[in-house]
């Protein structure tokens, strides 16, 4: 190894951080006779501090977005493995005494009706419906007399289903927490859903009701509440 | 059943603000750095079921990355390639007011950052050190951890960093110095 090359070891070691305290004396030395090195320390630190310009937080609102994300994923995978569940369990029945199976097929079926639907429902409703599904149920009453004006509930959320992009906002109207999803495609109609005035259509799952508005978005509204009752409360939120 | 995601949540989220890093210089052309923060979630929540431990924002980086080139191959691009090329005369760093640029690098460059110009300068840099900048100066993680992500010797993450850097400074320096003369 020629002097360069150990100049060079050093140098690395020095900007690594890593300089062994018996060779600190002979790198200051030397950094004071050769101006190579100086400059490539004072470019080194120069462009590490430049760099540094580019950090920049992330926006408060992508812990909620990548905590919903996950979260969906997670209700899928429950949703897909628990038909399987149901599918093994009545063949071990049906192979052990034919009708008893049947009927406790029909029994686990019944149990599980939100897996099936899910399964069956376009992903960017399913997550919807899911986002209200969290959405926790509120005990305070609208004020006598009138109904309560829209109060807006946290920030809102970007998420991506189904490769559809949407921004989701809650929305408290007196007792009623509903989630509406904005996106700038459409959101396509489950096969269970019922073609309203317009384009609109609604549908359901599980407790939840879906309404869905077209127009140049297409805003979809969320709620536990009957499905007759969405539109009314639809038409009570703010224009997105 | 899948990956308890609470326990997915409780490990990985501490680390959103580095990951949040490397999207914003990963994601291609077009392509939303929360976007790939998201898919780099789910991408990790799907391996968590097998994942043994260890360097859990390495590990995030190194999927953000993969994720971010799988991306950019679905839309028959390199996340990394500068789009356009721009003239370093363009860049809004401030000048010295004349002189030779290698004089005095390093003045030029702290005395006029803005992170423009930065971004644009850093995406002249061949990829590799670009990467190595990002990961260790931009999102900060340290050389051992880098080299993790990108699978290398620690000692060639150290040697990429510090041409990147150098470069880094002189083309800040370039452009400031020829910013503004006749």
């Amino acid at each position: 190894m020629d002097s360069h090359d150990r100049d060079h070891l050093l140098l690395t070691a020095f900007l690594a951080g890593e300089l062994h305290p018996a060779d600190a004396r002979r790198w200051d030395e030397h950094l004071l006779a050769c101006e190579q090195c100086w400059l490539a320390v004072r470019e080194d630190r120069a462009g590490r501090q430049a760099a540094q310009v580019l950090r920049q937080p992330a926006p408060p609102a992508l812990a909620d977005r990548v905590r919903f994300a996950v979260e969906l994923a997670a209700a899928d995978t429950l949703a897909r493995e628990r038909p399987r569940h149901g599918v093994r369990l009545r063949w071990r029945w049906l192979a052990g005494a034919g009708a008893l199976a049947s009927a406790v097929a029909v029994t686990v079926a019944l149990l599980l009706p939100g897996g099936r639907e899910a399964t069956s429902m376009p992903a960017a409703v399913a997550a919807v419906a899911r986002y209200a599904e969290t959405v926790p149920a509120r005990q305070q009453e609208a004020g006598p007399g009138r109904p309560a004006a829209p109060v807006e509930v946290g920030r809102p959320v970007t998420v991506a289903a189904g490769g559809q992009r949407m921004v989701l906002r809650v929305w408290r109207l007196g007792r009623v927490e509903a989630v509406v999803a904005v996106s700038a495609q459409p959101f396509p109609m489950p096969a269970r859903g019922v073609t309203g005035r317009g384009m609109a259509w609604t549908a359901r799952l599980g407790k939840i009701g879906l309404y869905c508005r077209n127009g140049h978005t297409s805003e979809l509204v969320a709620a536990p509440v009957p499905a007759d009752q969405l539109a009314a409360l639809a038409a009570r939120l703010p224009p997105a | 059943m899948g990956a308890d995601h609470r326990a997915f949540l409780e490990a990985t989220l501490p680390h959103l603000d580095v990951v949040y890093q490397v999207a914003r210089r990963a994601a291609g052309d077009g392509q939303d750095p929360e976007d790939l923060v998201q898919e780099t979630y789910l991408r990790a929540y799907a391996a968590f079921g097998s994942y043994r431990g260890g360097n859990t924002r390495a590990w995030l980086a190194a999927i953000c990355l993969n994720a971010a080139r799988s991306t950019a191959r679905r839309r028959r691009r390199r996340p990394w390639e500068v789009p356009i090329r721009v003239p370093l005369d363009t860049l809004p760093v401030a000048g010295t007011g004349g002189g030779r640029y290698s004089a005095d690098v390093a003045d030029v460059v702290i005395a006029g950052l803005d992170a423009q110009a930065v971004s644009r300068c850093l995406a002249l840099l061949p990829e590799p050190q670009r990467v190595c900048i990002v990961l260790m100066d931009v999102a900060g993680y340290t050389a051992r951890e880098t080299a993790e992500v990108l699978g290398c010797p620690r000692g060639t993450v150290l040697a990429r960093v510090h041409r990147g850097r150098r470069r880094l400074a002189q083309l800040l320096a370039e452009a400031g110095v020829t910013h503004g003369q006749p």
